[in-house]
Parts: C-alpha cells; structure tokens; sequence
C-alpha cells in the first residue's frame, strides 16, 4: 500500500513559516495534484515527501513509514529534468536500475520498454543536449518509471516546456495513468491541467501554506466520461470540466486578492 | 556530530541543521585547531626535538630573533620597513605605468575592432612569454638597478590589464551597447559613460592580476639581483644560509601583498555602488 | 554586434591590420637595430637573433644545445606539474565535499596563498642546491592552487538537483561520487589545469634564472652574463613557444570536455 500522508507537516525556514499543520492524504494508486499560489510551499511538499527536506513539526508518512531519506520507491520527476549532462539518455535512464541491482539483461529489456513508451526509441547514445525540451523531460520521466517506483512525485513537470509540447505530454502522461497507476503527488501552476490530470486537486493557500480544500475529480470525470474524449481540447470543453476549473480558480482568486490587500 | 561524519554533500541535513552563524562560527574554530596544532608540530619538531634542522627549517624563537633583527638593528643594509618601502615603491611604480597604459589600450581596442586588429596579432607574439623571462634581457639593457625591475614589472602587469579590460568591454551585454547607440550617443562619450562603467568588473579582475603578476615579478627580479627590497633580503638570506630571515622576508612579501591587494578590494568596492554588496 | 563605437570591420580588413601591425613591428625593430641608432649588442636585429636561434639548435651553449635546454625545462615541469595537479586536483575535490576538511585546509592555503612561488627558491636552494627538487618545489607552488581551487570549487558547486536526483534514484555514496561528483566537476578541474600550467611554466622559468645548472632559464642567465644579447632573446623565443604549445593541448582538452555536455 503506498499512501502518502502528511500529518499536521510544519516547515519552518529560518523564522519564515513556508508551511502550516499541512494535513492531506493521498491513497494508494490515486493521483493527486497539488495547486496554489506561487511561494506557498507546495514544492516544500512534495520535497517532504520525497525526503529531500523534513518537516519542522508533524509528519510525513509513505506506506505509513516516517519519510526518513530519499530513495527509488519515491521517485521524483524535477521540473529542471536534472538529467546528467554527461550520460547518454541510455546511461542516465539505467542510472536508477543500477543502484538496484537488477541483472543486465532484465536492465536492457526495461529500459528499451519504458523508452519505447515515451516514444524515444533510437536516441538511446544521444546526450541530453542534442534534445529538445520536451524529449528532455520524457527522459527524465522515463528515468523514474523504469524503476517501477510505488510513488511518482513530479514537481511541475512542464513547467519549463512550451504550450503544444505540454499538451502533448499531458496527454502521453494520462494515458500511462490509466493505463498503470500508481500514486502521484504532482505540483502545477496550471489549474486546468491539475483538472486533466488528477484524481482529486488539493488547493494550497498562499504562504504559510495550509491545504484549503480538496475536489474530487474523479467522481465527476467517470460520470461524465471524459475518457470517451481523447483530445485535450475536447475535454476542455466540456460543461463539466469548465465548472471545475472555475470553482478551483475562484477559489484560488482568492488567494491571490487576500494577498494584494 | 551527525553533521560531521555527513561533512558529505548532502544537501538536505546540512541546510536544515546549520544556520550560517553556526557554520561561520564552527569554521573559524576548526581553522584556529588546526592553526594551533600545526604551530605546535612547527615548535615541536624544530626545538625540542629537533628532528628538523636548524640549517634547513627555523624554529619559531629563530624566526623571532630574526624578525626582531631586521626591524631593530637592519639586516643587508637596511632596516626591514625600508626594504619594504623600496620593494612597495617599485612595485606601485611598475604597476601604475603598466595600468596606466594598458586599461586605456584595452578599451580602446575593445571599442575600436580595426585597433584591436592591428595590435593583437603582435600581442599574441609576446604574452606567451612570461613576465620573468624579460629579466635577462632587462638587465642587459638596464643594469641590476631600479629600471630594469620597473620594466619587468610594467610587462608584467600590462599583460592582464590590457587582456581583462579588452574582455570586459566585449562582454558587455548587446543589450546596453543599441540601448547607447539608438540614445545617440557615440565616440568618447560612448566610451566613458558605457563601455568603462560596463566593463568596471572584469577590469578590476584585471587590476588585481596585475597586482599578483607585480609582486611576483619583482621578488623574482630582486631575487636574480638587487641592491635593496625584500627580494633582496632573500638572496642574502639565503646565501647567509639563515632561514629564519629567509622566512621573515616571504612573511613580509605575503603581508605587504595581502594589504595592497585588500586596498584594492576596498577601492572596488567603492567604484561600483550599482553592484549589490557581495555577502 | 559590435560592442565598440564603431562599425564591424570585414575579414580582409581585419587581415591586413594584423599584417600591418606585425610588419610594423617587426620593421621598427629591424629599423632601431639596423639603423645603428644603438650598439648591435643592445638590440640586435631580427636577422642577428633568428641566426643565433638556429645556431643553437644544434651548438651547445652554457652545457648544451637549445633543444637539450628546453628538454631539460620540460623535464623538470612535467614532474612539478603533475606533482602539483595529482595533489591538488583530489585534494581539492575531497574539500568540496568534506566541509569538515575544507575548514581545515582553507585557512593554512589562504595564509599561504600570497605568498608568490618564486619566493620559494631560497628555500629549495637551500633545501635542493642545483639539483632537480628546487625547481620542482617553485613549479609545484606555481602550479598547485589554481589545481586546488579549481578542483574545490567544480566540487563544491555542484549544481544540487544533480544530487538530489542520483540520491532519489537509490545511488550509494560511492556511485554518487563517481558518477555525478566527479563527471560534474571536470569542466572546472581542466580549467584549473590550464591556469595551474601556465603558472606552473612562468614559475619554471623564474625558478630557473636562479638556481639551476641547465634549462633555458639557466642558458638565458648564462647569456646575460656573457653579454650575448641573441641569446637571451632565443631563449624568450623558446620558451614563448612552449608555453603556448602547453596552453593549445590544454585548450583542445577543454574544448572536447565542453563539447560532450554542449558547452561548446
């Protein structure tokens, strides 16, 4: 079972409070985004989780285990890719596999599968910085799925790709979803596509950072049957997803309005 | 001390638990230990041991009756602020022609490409050469005194002030240059109100090279031969066989470096108010 | 765009100022010397110093030829040099990442740092004589901090999402340190390399003037002494030349680094 739970998660930097008695429970297999203004402290999160940082009072538990240290059964998708520069994308997706001791012949066939998924077969020697942006990331995501990781934790993932490739790879990421799901905790800007993407969206207020409130999405999107739909435009355009993204929006507005008085 | 044994780079631990004060602070203590401890190696093995020389390496009592000895009584001549004196004099003397010369010239080269053109080809004959390979050839022309340690010196420091300020002209972001250019301002006035302010960093990255290419090359020159100066002070020490003054006069070398280097570091600071303070 | 006040000039012109400027040059030197307006021995002429540098190619002077000077120079700089580059570069890398060592030996290399390498010769003359550890100890002062400030600071600065992301995958410290350490620091350790090498060489040749029996240095002070002012000036030539042969092999080396990460 891998839930992620965060138990009344404080962080504190240095007399600044980024995050408050965050409380918030994903289940096991489900995917949940995370949205709020900039600076509230949803990166802060997700590092708690993926035990690149700790909290300064509360918890934070993975399959009811205290976070303690970072580890492959959390694996992180960063929105500057941190691919290696100096590894072929082969040598930077086997990277993980490595550390795991996993036997060669099994490393070549999962790896040669999951790059087959993303669509990168044949750039195997290349080095990160023959590839465009968009390659880039499906690298790194590649680099986390072979590993077959219980948690996926992405950190606005595309945040740094432009808006057709974002689309595409919005797409490419709900179709593996649906497909293989597995628990992920993903951090956006974007509204809409926290709609697209997540099972439920939790609504961070701004700094310090609480969870103000959690929609459910899914219920709504299997009764609707957005699935029925393949292009993101057309889900776009559906009744039901316009009343969601709007009631997030609103409901984030207010963030923002609270913090320019 | 958790922290200790993860003196390893890992970046989360560490931040959370050291505040800077505590870093700074644990940082000078290890220095001071460490400090001590070789101090106390350094008396150790030199005196009540012995396990080092005299002849080759002095003891700390040596080092002070040398220090004493030079500043009181004079050792090759002189007392030990003169021949700091004469070494800070030529080495500023050399060092101002050389700036005085070469930072105009780089930028001018920076600002003008056929200038640059012109005189590059024939400067990239002559930097290969390293400013103490000119000490020869500066004592055929100028005798063991004073001038030829200003020539070698003035080639020295020209080398850097030239290079870094041509660099720092051209890095200059485009940006500001057609900023200038469609403001309708040009030639001297261009120069002087974009290019030297632009180019203010690395010309003073320029001006502290030269300073360190200065000192090194003039303890060199004083070393192959003087009259007076620190690097004389070594070369007698040396032929007196007497390390203690040998290491009083590299102290002394260091020191005086040091503070014109700090000075320098101070007049940086002020000629560049625009800069945001660096921590 | 040029960042001058003027307007870009073509290749061609850019090729013939460069000619205009070596023939001038050259042609005020040959003119000075030529002209008799000072003594042959004070500056000789182009001409005298191109015939006294092929002379020694195969004459001895001071104890041998010029090629056998420059062999002995090389000799005595490769092993100071990587003296200086195979303790600076780990040891700078080790700083980097223990800060506990860091604290350590920043303090002892800061006291040290001005300290300029020729200042060493006394002491390796009186430690070493004539003999080769002098001139290896003066190289190895030149040579050893930018080999070690280099070093610490590619260690030290690691960008930190490189290490964030190996520690997500599961890498052992070791593997950290083999495979993202160190491939991430390279960029700066041939840097420091190159700078370690061309002060490593200045200090070779200050070292030289003073205590050694052989080398270029020494065939130079020899040269002064015997007024033989060609001489002199074939020994800049020489070493001029070496310097900057060890700098383009640096150079290449760095250009190859760079264009695998496509820093080039």
């Amino acid at each position: 079972m891998s839930t992620i739970t965060f138990d009344k998660a404080s962080r504190i930097f240095e007399s600044v409070v980024a995050i408050e008695e965050v409380n918030l429970h994903v289940r096991d297999k489900e995917f949940v985004a995370i949205v709020g203004p900039s600076g509230c402290g949803k990166t802060t999160c997700l590092r708690m989780a993926a035990g690149l940082d700790f909290p300064s009072s509360g918890e934070v538990r993975v399959g009811e285990r205290k976070v303690v240290a970072p580890g492959p059964d959390r694996a992180v998708v960063f929105q500057q890719f941190a691919l290696f520069p100096w590894k072929s994308v082969y040598d930077n997706v086997d990277f993980g596999l490595r550390n795991k001791s996993v036997p060669s012949s099994q490393r070549r066939d999962r790896i040669a599968a999951v790059l087959k998924v993303m669509n990168l077969e044949g750039y195997e020697r290349s080095f990160p910085h023959q590839l465009s942006g968009g390659m880039q990331q499906r690298v790194a995501i590649a680099r986390a799925y072979v590993l077959d990781p219980a948690v996926l934790l992405m950190d606005e993932p595309f945040g740094a790709l432009d808006a057709q490739t974002r689309v595409l790879m919005q797409e490419e990421l709900v179709r593996l979803a649906r497909v293989n799901p597995r628990t992920v905790l993903f951090i956006t800007h974007g509204v809409e596509e926290a709609v697209y993407l997540a099972d439920r969206v939790a609504i961070m207020t701004r700094r310090p950072g609480r969870i103000k409130e959690v929609m459910d999405i899914r219920s709504v999107r299997e009764a609707e049957r957005w699935e029925n739909r393949t292009r993101i435009e057309d889900v776009m355009d559906m009744e039901s997803f316009i009343h969601l993204r709007t009631a997030i929006w609103k409901s984030l507005r207010e963030e923002k309005s609270t913090e320019e008085t | 001390m958790h922290s200790l044994l993860l003196g390893f780079i890992t970046p989360f631990p560490d931040s959370q638990e050291d505040s800077p004060l505590r870093r700074s602070r644990r940082r000078v203590l290890v220095g001071c230990c460490t400090g001590l401890a070789l101090f106390a190696i350094w008396t150790i093995t030199t005196t009540i041991t012995s396990l080092v020389s005299p002849g080759r390496f002095p003891s700390p009592p040596d080092v002070w009756a040398a220090a004493r000895q030079i500043v009181v009584v004079g050792y090759a001549d002189d007392k030990l602020w003169q021949h700091a004196l004469h070494s800070l004099r030529l080495v500023l003397m050399g060092f101002a022609v050389a700036v005085a010369i070469g930072l105009p010239l780089g930028i001018w080269m920076g600002a003008y490409r056929r200038l640059d053109a012109f005189v590059t080809p024939v400067f990239s004959i002559l930097r290969p050469i390293p400013p103490l390979a000119w000490i020869p050839l500066a004592i055929l022309w100028l005798g063991l005194g004073d001038a030829a340690k200003i020539m070698v010196i003035f080639f020295a420091a020209f080398v850097p002030s030239v290079i870094n300020s041509h660099a720092g002209v051209r890095t200059i972001e485009p940006h500001l240059i057609e900023a200038s250019r469609t403001l309708g301002v040009r030639g001297f006035a261009h120069i002087r109100e974009v290019l030297v302010p632009g180019a203010m960093p690395m010309i003073f990255t320029g001006l502290r090279l030269s300073l360190q290419a200065s000192w090194t090359t003039l303890v060199a020159a004083e070393l192959v031969g003087a009259l007076a100066g620190l690097g004389r002070v070594l070369n007698v020490a040396q032929q007196d066989i007497y390390p203690a003054m040998i290491l009083v006069a590299m102290a002394s070398v260091a020191l005086l470096g040091w503070g014109t280097t700090r000075l320098l570091d101070v007049v940086e600071s002020r000629a560049m108010p625009w800069i945001a303070a660096r921590a | 765009m040029s960042a001058g006040a003027d307007r870009r000039p073509s290749k061609a012109e850019i090729w013939l100022l460069g000619a205009a400027g070596l023939a001038t040059f050259f042609g005020l030197w040959a003119a000075v010397s030529g002209f008799g307006l000072v003594s042959p021995r004070f500056l000789p002429s182009p001409a005298a110093v191109a015939a006294r540098a092929f002379f020694l190619l195969d004459h001895p002077f001071a104890g041998a030829s010029l090629p056998v000077h420059v062999l002995s120079s090389l000799g005595r700089y490769a092993l100071g040099f990587l003296l200086a580059a195979c303790i600076g570069v780990p040891l700078g890398l080790l700083m980097g990442w223990y800060r506990l060592l860091d604290d350590m030996v920043t303090p002892i290399f800061d006291a040290l740092r001005f300290i300029a390498p020729i200042a060493w010769v006394p002491f390796a003359a009186l430690w070493f004589g004539t003999g080769i550890g002098g001139p290896i100890m003066v190289i190895f002062a030149g040579a050893f901090p930018p080999c070690l400030i280099n070093a610490y600071r590619g260690a030290r600065f690691v960008d930190i999402k490189f290490l964030e992301a190996a520690r997500t995958l599961g890498a052992s410290n070791l593997r950290i340190i083999l495979e993202v350490l160190l491939p991430a620091s390279v960029p700066s350790i041939v840097s420091g390399l190159r700078v370690g090498a061309g002060l490593g060489w200045q200090s070779l040749v200050g070292a030289e003037l003073i205590v050694a029996s052989s080398g270029v240095g020494y065939m130079m002070v020899q040269g002064q002494s015997a007024v033989s002012t060609t001489t002199v000036v074939s020994g800049m030539i020489a070493i001029g030349i070496v310097g900057y042969l060890v700098d383009l092999m640096l150079r290449k080396l760095q250009a190859v680094t760079q264009r695998r990460r496509g820093l080039a």
